[in-house]
C-alpha cells in the first residue's frame, strides 16, 4: 500500500502539473494573441459590432474628416464631393463592398476590438459608451481630390503618389470611383475595385527599370553595351518589336536604349541575363512576394518563375507576357530608385487614437528591403532624369524641379486596334519633396502622352499641397 | 487519562468532514441568477429557463444536503461536480439553437444523478469483484464491439448504437470507460497473481483494438493512457510502463501515416490559418471565440457562439470562453483540478488496493479527458474528439461521468465509515483502560 500511495502521489502531482500547464498556456496565449484572433477577418462578430458600437472616425493627414458617425448613428463621408469620391475605395464603406478599404481592413480597430485586453476591460469597467478607435491616414485629401478631377475623362486607371523616404501613401486614386453614401445606385462597373492595390497590370516598358538594374548588377560591361535596333529582332522563333514600328532606333547604347525605350535592346539584355538572373532581380524588387504589409492589403506582383521559351524571356525583359504589377508597387519601385536603392514599406495609417484621446500607434517608417545597390540606383536615376529631360517622358517636366521617370505602353491584347495601357512612373529628385508617382491609364495609348501629363500634374500639386 | 481522551477527540477532529454549506449556496446562487438572466433575455420570457431557475437549485440542495445524510460521502467533490453540471445547463441554455438541447441535457443530468446514486450503492454493497471480473471483461468487450455490428458513423467514428431509433442513441465507449476502471482495479490490486495483472493489460489492449476498428481515436488514446498509468501505479514497474508509452507513441506515429483523419488534424493544428475557410474553420472559429471573449467574456447569452462548429459538444470550452471570458474559464479549469486533487486524496486514504486503484482510475480518466479536449480547443495539442466531462452536451458522457463520480463518492463514504470505526475503537480502548 505504501508503494501504491507513493505512485499515486507521483502521478497525481504530474496530473496537476499538466493542469497548471494547460491553464498557463491558455492564459498566456489568450492574453498575448487573443486580440489578434478577434481581429481576424473570419470573425463575424465584427460585423455585428459595427451596428452596436460607434465606429471611430477616419481623417486625412491634416485632420480633415473622411468618415465619421453622426449623432443619429449614420456613417457620413467627406463633405468635399471630389475628395469623397477620390478616396472612396481607400476609405471603403460599411458594407465592405470595397474589400481592401480601411473600414474593412481596419474594422476591428474602428469598432474598438483591437485594443489590448486591458483596454477593453478598462472600457467596460469605466462604463463608457462603446466607441471604436479613430484612425488618421497618411493620405492628403485635397491632393487626392485634385488628381481625381484632373484624371482624363472617359478613362479608367489609377494614380498613386507616395513619399519615397517614409513610404507614406499620399494620394491613392482609382478610377472609376463611387459614392460611399449611396451604395448600389449609379455605381460604375468595377468602381469598388481599388486599382492602386488590386489592379495587376502588365507593366510594359516601366519594367525596364528592373531589367536595367539586373543588367547593371549582373552583366559586366553593361554600361558600354552597344545595340543595333532594326525595329524588330527574332528570339527563338518569336519577334520582339519596337512600338515606334515604322522607324528603327538604329545604333544604341545602354543610356539611349533606356531613354528612347528600345524594346529590341532590352530584349537583348534580358536574353543575355538569362531567366534566373532576371528572376532574382525581380524577386529582390518584390515580385512574387505575398506582401504582408500591416497597413495595406497589396496584391502580389508576379514575374514568371517557369519561363519556357527564349521568346518569353525576351518579352518578360520588356515587361510583357506574364509579368504583372500593381500601381502602388510600381510607385514603390520608382521610389526605391530615388531613395538610393532602399524600398520603403507602404504606410497608410499615420496614427490610431483610442477612445481616451491618447495616441495608441504612431506610424514609424519601415524599410521593406534594399532592392539594389546605391550606385545602381544612381545610374538608373540619371537615366530616368534624361528620359524626362529629353526622352519619351518629356511631357512630365515641371518647371523649376527635377523630374525623373519612365514611360510604358503595355500591350494587353494581340489585337492591334486595342490601345495600349499607358504607364508613367517617376519621382521628384528634390530633397524637400520626396514624392514618387505611378500612373496607369487603361487603353490610354502611349505612356508619354496622357499618363506623363497626369503624372506631372500629380507631382506639381503634391509640391503645392502636401505639407 | 485526560491526555488519552483528547487523542480520540483529536482523531475525530481530524476526520471531521468539510462543511460545504457556503459552497452549496454559492452554486445555487449562480444557478438562480444565471437562469433568471436567461429567462428575461427574450420577450416573452423564456419559460424553460424560468423552470430551470427553480429546478436547478432545488435539485442541487437536495443532492448536496440530502445524499450526505444517507452516506458519509465527500461533499466537496459532490458540490463541485454539481457546479460543473450547472455550468453545462446554463451554457447550453444560453447558446443552443434549439431550447430542447438544454432540456435534453437536464434530463441527462437527472439520469446521471440517478446513476451517481447507483454508483454509490454499487460500491458500498457489491463486494464480489474478484469473482465477477471475468464476466465484466466479457460484457465490456461485447458492448464496446456492438457498434461494429449494428452501429452508425458520426464524425468519422463508428461508435454509436441506436437504442430507440432517432430518439436514444448510446456511445458504448463512454460506459465501458468506467467498467474498464473497475476491471483494471480488480485485476491489478495487490493480491492478484502476475498472470492476472498481465490479463488486465491484454484486456485494455483488446478494448483499444476494438476502438481502433471503430476509428474512435480519442477514446482509444484515453483508454490507453489510463491503462498504462494504472498499471504503473499498481505494479511500480516503471520500465514496462515506459515501454508501453513507447509502443503508444509508435502507434501514434503509425496512425499519422495510416489515417488521413489524424494527418489532417495534425496539419490543422500546425497551421489552422492556412485554410481558415475550410479545414481550419473549426479551430479558427474556436480561437476567434476565445479571443472575442477576452478577460471577462461577451456576456451570458451575448456574442455569437454558434459561429463555432460543434459549439455545444467538442468546442463547448471555447463557447464558455466567449460567454464568460478567460478568468471564468481558468476558474473552471481550477474546479476540475480541485475535483481531481480531492479524488486523489480519497484514493490515498483508501484501506485496500482495489478501491484506491478504482478511485484513482476514475479521477485520472476524468482529468485526462479534460486536458485533451481543452488542449485541443486552445490549439495546444491536435484536437481529439473526447468530451468535456460534466459539461459537453451528450447523454452517454454525462451519465458515465456522473456514475464514475458516484463510485468515487461511494469509496469516500467507505473511507469515512472505516475512519469512524477507528475513532470508535480508540474510544473503546480508552474506556477499557479507564
Amino acid at each position: 500500500m505504501r508503494e501504491l500511495r507513493r505512485n499515486m502521489r507521483l502521478i497525481g502531482v504530474l496530473l496537476v502539473c499538466f493542469f497548471v500547464g494547460v491553464g498557463g498556456w491558455f492564459g498566456y496565449t489568450t492574453w498575448t494573441q487573443g486580440s489578434r484572433w478577434a481581429m481576424s477577418s473570419s470573425n463575424t462578430r465584427l460585423n455585428r459590432a459595427k451596428n452596436s458600437v460607434v465606429m471611430g472616425s477616419i481623417t486625412d493627414r491634416d485632420g480633415y474628416a473622411l468618415a465619421w458617425t453622426d449623432a443619429e448613428g449614420v456613417r457620413r463621408y467627406a463633405g468635399d464631393f471630389a475628395v469623397r469620391l477620390a478616396l472612396s475605395q481607400t476609405v471603403g464603406d460599411t458594407m465592405s463592398m470595397s474589400g481592401t478599404g480601411v473600414q474593412t481592413f481596419f474594422a476591428s480597430t474602428l469598432v474598438g476590438m483591437s485594443g489590448s485586453i486591458i483596454d477593453r476591460t478598462w472600457q467596460w469597467l469605466s462604463g463608457e459608451t462603446a466607441r471604436g478607435d479613430d484612425i488618421q491616414l497618411t493620405v492628403d485629401a485635397k491632393l487626392s481630390g485634385v488628381i481625381a478631377q484632373n484624371f482624363p475623362s472617359g478613362y479608367t486607371g489609377a494614380v498613386v503618389v507616395i513619399n519615397y523616404k517614409t513610404g507614406e501613401i499620399l494620394a491613392p486614386v482609382s478610377m472609376p470611383e463611387y459614392d460611399p453614401e449611396s451604395l448600389g445606385t449609379n455605381v460604375p462597373d468595377t468602381a469598388y475595385f481599388n486599382r492602386c492595390l488590386q489592379g495587376r497590370y502588365t507593366p510594359g516598358s516601366t519594367f525596364k527599370i528592373v531589367t536595367l538594374a539586373s543588367a547593371l548588377e549582373n552583366l559586366p560591361g553593361a554600361l558600354s553595351h552597344a545595340f543595333t535596333c532594326a525595329g524588330s529582332r527574332e528570339f527563338g522563333g518569336g519577334a520582339v518589336t519596337c512600338l515606334s514600328g515604322t522607324k528603327a532606333h538604329g545604333q544604341m547604347d545602354l543610356h539611349s536604349a533606356f531613354v528612347e525605350s528600345c524594346n529590341v535592346s532590352f530584349a537583348t539584355l534580358s536574353y543575355e541575363l538569362g531567366q534566373s538572373a532576371l528572376l532574382r532581380t525581380a524577386e529582390a524588387f518584390g515580385f512574387d512576394d505575398d506582401f504582408t504589409f500591416s497597413d495595406v492589403m497589396l496584391y502580389a506582383s508576379s514575374f514568371p518563375k517557369d519561363i519556357g521559351s527564349v521568346s518569353e524571356l525576351a518579352w518578360s525583359g520588356v515587361g510583357q507576357g506574364r509579368v504583372l504589377v500593381t500601381p502602388l508597387h510600381m510607385a514603390m519601385i520608382a521610389g526605391a530608385v530615388a531613395n538610393g536603392g532602399v524600398m520603403m514599406e507602404p504606410k497608410l495609417v499615420k496614427q490610431i487614437t483610442g477612445s481616451t484621446g491618447l495616441p495608441r500607434l504612431r506610424a514609424a517608417p519601415g524599410v521593406y528591403r534594399r532592392v539594389m545597390s546605391a550606385s545602381t540606383a544612381s545610374i538608373i536615376g540619371s537615366y530616368m532624369e534624361d528620359t524626362v529631360a529629353s526622352g519619351t517622358g518629356s511631357r512630365a517636366r515641371i518647371q523649376g524641379y527635377t523630374v525623373c521617370g519612365k514611360t510604358g505602353s503595355a500591350e494587353t491584347s494581340d489585337d492591334k486596334n486595342v490601345e495600349t495601357n499607358a504607364w508613367f512612373v517617376g519621382y521628384l529628385a528634390e530633397e524637400q519633396y520626396p514624392y514618387a508617382v505611378a500612373v496607369v491609364l487603361e487603353q490610354g495609348g502611349s505612356g508619354g502622352n496622357l499618363a506623363a501629363t497626369l503624372a506631372a500634374k500629380a507631382l506639381s500639386e503634391a509640391i503645392d499641397l502636401v505639407g | 487519562m485526560t491526555k488519552k481522551t483528547s487523542e480520540a477527540d483529536a482523531l475525530r477532529k481530524a476526520l471531521r468532514r468539510a462543511d460545504t454549506s457556503l459552497l452549496v449556496y454559492a452554486v445555487a446562487l449562480f444557478q438562480v441568477s444565471a437562469m433568471l438572466l436567461l429567462t428575461l433575455r427574450t420577450d416573452p420570457i423564456d419559460r424553460q429557463a424560468l423552470l430551470l431557475a427553480g429546478a436547478m437549485p432545488a435539485v442541487t440542495l437536495l443532492c448536496a444536503k440530502g445524499l450526505p445524510r444517507f452516506w458519509k460521502i465527500d461533499r466537496v467533490v459532490l458540490t463541485l461536480v454539481l457546479f460543473l453540471c450547472s455550468v453545462s445547463l446554463v451554457t447550453l441554455t444560453a447558446i443552443a439553437r434549439a431550447s430542447v438541447t438544454a432540456l435534453t441535457q437536464a434530463v441527462y443530468i437527472a439520469v446521471g444523478l440517478f446513476g451517481m446514486v447507483v454508483g454509490i450503492v454499487f460500491i458500498r454493497h457489491f463486494r464480489h469483484w474478484n469473482r465477477w471480473k471475468i464476466v465484466f471483461m466479457a460484457l465490456s468487450v461485447a458492448f464496446i464491439a456492438l457498434p461494429l455490428a449494428i452501429g452508425e458513423t458520426k464524425y468519422g467514428a463508428k461508435n454509436w448504437i441506436q437504442v430507440v431509433p432517432d430518439v436514444v442513441s448510446v456511445q458504448p465507449s463512454e460506459f465501458v470507460k468506467m467498467s474498464l476502471m473497475v476491471v483494471l482495479a480488480a485485476c491489478l490490486s495487490e493480491r492478484q497473481s502476475r498472470a492476472m495483472k498481465l490479463l488486465s493489460i491484454l484486456f485494455g489492449a483488446a478494448l483499444c483494438g476494438v476502438l481502433l476498428l471503430e476509428r474512435d481515436l480519442g477514446a482509444l488514446l484515453l483508454y490507453f493512457l489510463t491503462t498504462v498509468i494504472l498499471y504503473f501505479i499498481a505494479t511500480s514497474n516503471g520500465w514496462l510502463s515506459l515501454a508501453g508509452l513507447g509502443v503508444g507513441a509508435a502507434g501514434a506515429v503509425g496512425a499519422y501515416y495510416v489515417f488521413d483523419l489524424v494527418r489532417e488534424r495534425v496539419r490543422i493544428w500546425q497551421n489552422p490559418w492556412a485554410d481558415a475557410a475550410d479545414s481550419g474553420y473549426q479551430l479558427i472559429q474556436s480561437l476567434i471565440a476565445i479571443g472575442s471573449g477576452g478577460l471577462i467574456g461577451m456576456g451570458l447569452g451575448l456574442g455569437m457562439p454558434r459561429m463555432i462548429p460543434l459549439y455545444h459538444s467538442d468546442f463547448v470550452f471555447a463557447a464558455i470562453c466567449e460567454q464568460f471570458g478567460m478568468i471564468f474559464a481558468l476558474c473552471l479549469l481550477a474546479v476540475y483540478a480541485l475535483v481531481i486533487l480531492r479524488g486523489i486524496s480519497i484514493a490515498m486514504s483508501c484501506r485496500d488496493g482495489f478501491h484506491a486503484l478504482l478511485a484513482f482510475g476514475i479521477v485520472t480518466i476524468l482529468g485526462l479527458q479534460t486536458l485533451l479536449i481543452v488542449g485541443g480547443n486552445i490549439r495546444l495539442i491536435p484536437l481529439t474528439g473526447v468530451t468535456l466531462p460534466f459539461i459537453a452536451a451528450g447523454g452517454s458522457s454525462m451519465v458515465s461521468c456522473l456514475t464514475g463520480v458516484g463510485m468515487l463518492l461511494g469509496i469516500s463514504s467507505l473511507n469515512a465509515d472505516q475512519d469512524e470505526e477507528d475513532v470508535r475503537r480508540a474510544q473503546w480502548q480508552e474506556g477499557e483502560r479507564a
